[in-house]
């Protein structure tokens, strides 16, 4: 599914991926956590195609695909996801709008017609009720007054409506209360299948209770340190980063 | 330095075309036509140098004559013009001029009881009193009081509540190349009465066609006005429009429009209140480019305590466009408890597109709330990237935004037929950016 190489990428001129590699297969969970400034948000925007962050060695193949040559829409047509950690506010725009137009976009992307009005309706109600989302908040603008909480719950009802091959979710758990927290993971677990992948980042195990993982990786100063099962997140909750001889501050 | 230019051929112009004019056999009203010709020659065309007139050049006036445009024949053109304008989804009254000519093969005269409604070439009366020379005139306004080939009236009586909005069009067809189109208009809303007018101004492509309109607006103590306009002339016309609002006593005058039309496009809004307790909004978006330039001029003169203003102006310039806002708020020494609110944004898609902006708050009361706010600015990348994320490539992004950024400006049209027009034509402009 996803096959990251020797990944370097720097910000601004700084270099803050050095060296990443990570094999993600179909239908597997990873889990990506990591000290502060480890390079994790950089990891997700790297896959995703945000402008600012230049590779400058390795390569990342999604489904067989060079996907650093894509941009970041083609990306989302071929299947990707991004969850933000911080969810952009977009007034002016309604949600059901915007995921009208995102859902026939990537449509368009894979070479099929626009979808009609009256499933496309149906599908964002199922999906706003599953992930218990207000139906009045799909008739606002995007993210705009929504507490941080909403916000994240909008990521996971754009997830579920844009059903993506490949989920990348950046920290979906911060900000959210326990109640919400379980709202999400449900999410997320509905998403998993034997033909889909789905990469958290977070730094909390908390999450990871509720949706356990088939690996753990830990990074730190740009590079992949140490790989385990679901046990390496409760021995890092545990003993933290320092424990586990891992440098808090290494980049 | 001369502040006005000089083009001797105008007043030559007038001479030889002053015995055809609509109303040639009426002396009274020769007379104002002449007076107006006299007074437009001791200024003359106002020049880059004049401070309201520094961001639109009409330089080129002092050396190109645009005579008057001539009654144009029935043709497809026409009706084109009209289908794409009429807004059929309100039905109702629609007047149509034709390059400066009530046309009344595709008008339908408003009968409602309490609303008199004429054309000026209909009534000699109120075209005389539309040539009324008032103080502190324009000299494009002298010009066009000269020139003007017709226009209309309506009077609302007081309590009358129209039932369906009244719909005006202005139409420059092909013919009009290096011509001009004149209108002008007097509207006086009775106490206490609420109409709602939309106007739109159309025209040829690849015509260079003058048009010119002034609109005198009067309400009455507690009457509410609305309008909606539409300009989207043809891509080599010069737009010019002077629309003067005077409110008395808990009066409401609402304005909206919107301006994609034209290669120079000047719009001036130029407001007052004569009683206490008064409303004005003004609002409005301009979208330009190739070498297209919007000039949206503002007045608004608070002479009276306890009167509310507020404009909301939105503008997107994409390569080679240009814009201008200039807001002007007036607070006399008396006018306490004025509340005026100015806000204009120009979001800029290239960045070879100018945007200018000018707000001018003069404030000599001490007991006033007055705000302001300009910003030019690009898409915001955050926001982009958001949406592309999501699988909308960078044009449908960018479009997203873009409507979302104008649309605050028609947020506050009741949902209906004039919010969809409005929607449909900012939909379409950008849609076009598109395929260029």
């Amino acid at each position: 599914m996803l096959e990251i190489k020797d990944l370097h990428a720097t910000v601004a001129g700084k270099e803050i991926l050095k060296g990443v590699n990570l094999v993600i297969n179909a239908g597997e969970t990873h889990a990506i956590m990591g000290p502060n400034g480890a390079g994790k948000s950089t990891l997700s925007y790297v896959i995703c195609g945000r402008e600012g962050y230049e590779v400058t060695a390795g390569s990342v193949i999604f489904k067989g695909k060079n996907l650093l040559a894509m941009t970041p829409d083609e990306r989302a047509g071929a299947g990707l996801f991004l969850g933000f950690q911080y969810p952009v506010e977009i007034p002016g725009v309604s949600n059901m709008n915007f995921l009208r137009t995102a859902v026939n976009s990537q449509r368009r992307y894979r070479g099929q017609d626009n979808m009609a009005a009256g499933d496309f309706l149906k599908l964002v109600r199922l999906k706003a009720k599953e992930l218990d989302m207000d139906p009045d908040m799909l008739k606002r603008p995007v993210n705009v007054g929504f507490s941080g909480g909403e916000k994240k719950r909008n990521e996971m009802v754009q997830m579920a409506v844009l059903d993506p091959v490949l989920a990348v979710l950046d920290e979906t758990d911060s900000g959210l209360d326990i109640d919400a927290l379980k709202i999400v993971a449900a999410g997320i677990n509905r998403l998993r299948s034997p033909d889909k992948s789905i990469l958290m980042i977070t730094h909390y195990q908390r999450l990871l209770d509720y949706v356990v993982p088939d690996f753990v990786h830990v990074l730190a100063a740009g590079r992949i340190v140490k790989t385990g099962d679901k046990t390496l997140a409760l021995q890092l909750e545990e003993k933290g980063y320092a424990g586990l001889n891992i440098a808090e501050n290494a980049a | 330095m001369k502040l006005y230019l000089d083009n001797p051929e105008i007043a030559v112009n007038f001479e030889a075309v002053k015995a055809v004019l609509p109303g040639a056999d009426q002396d009274r009203l020769n007379d104002r036509r002449r007076h107006a010709i006299t007074s437009f020659s001791e200024t003359g065309i106002p020049g880059p140098r004049l401070e309201q007139w520094k961001y639109t050049n009409l330089s080129f006036l002092a050396k190109e004559n645009y005579p008057i445009a001539a009654k144009a024949e029935q043709s497809d053109e026409i009706r084109q013009y009209f289908d794409q304008s009429y807004i059929t989804a309100i039905a109702g009254p629609v007047v149509v001029f034709v390059n400066g000519y009530f046309y009344p093969d595709l008008s339908s005269l408003p009968t409602e009881q309490g609303l008199d409604f004429s054309v000026f070439s209909q009534n000699p009366e109120a075209f005389y009193q539309s040539l009324q020379p008032s103080a502190g005139s324009s000299s494009l306004n002298n010009l066009n009081r000269a020139l003007v080939t017709d226009g209309y009236d309506i009077s609302i009586a007081a309590d009358v509540t129209l039932s369906q909005p009244l719909q005006i069009i202005h139409i420059a067809t092909s013919g009009t190349n290096m011509q001009s189109v004149r209108s002008r208009a007097r509207i006086k809303f009775g106490q206490r009465s609420q109409a709602t007018i939309i106007e739109s101004f159309i025209g040829a492509d690849d015509t260079r066609y003058w048009f010119h309109m002034v609109s005198d607006v009067i309400l009455d103590r507690g009457a509410t006005a609305a309008f909606a306009q539409f300009q989207v002339q043809g891509k080599k016309a010069l737009h010019m429009t002077e629309f003067h609002s005077r409110l008395s006593d808990h009066a409401r005058f609402n304005h909206v429009s919107l301006q994609l039309g034209a290669e120079l496009d000047r719009s001036e809004l130029i407001n007052s209140f004569s009683g206490e307790d008064a409303d004005i909004s003004l609002s409005g978006a301009y979208l330009g480019r190739l070498k297209q330039s919007h000039d949206i001029v503002t007045r608004i003169n608070h002479d009276q305590p306890h009167c509310r203003s507020r404009q909301l102006f939105r503008g997107v310039l994409d390569k080679g466009g240009k814009s201008a806002f200039q807001g002007k708020v007036v607070v006399a020494r008396d006018a306490q408890k004025t509340n005026a609110d100015q806000s204009n944004k120009t979001l800029l898609l290239d960045r070879g597109a100018v945007a200018n902006a000018k707000p001018e708050l003069l404030i000599y009361a001490d007991d006033v709330k007055c705000s302001h706010g300009a910003t030019v600015g690009e898409v915001d990348p955050d926001q982009l990237f958001y949406l592309r994320s999501r699988g909308l490539d960078e044009i449908a992004a960018k479009g997203l935004l873009t409507e979302a950024f104008v649309s605050e400006v028609f947020d506050d049209l009741e949902a209906g037929p004039v919010a969809e027009k409005f929607r449909k034509y900012t939909a379409d402009w950008l849609r076009k950016e598109e395929m260029s």
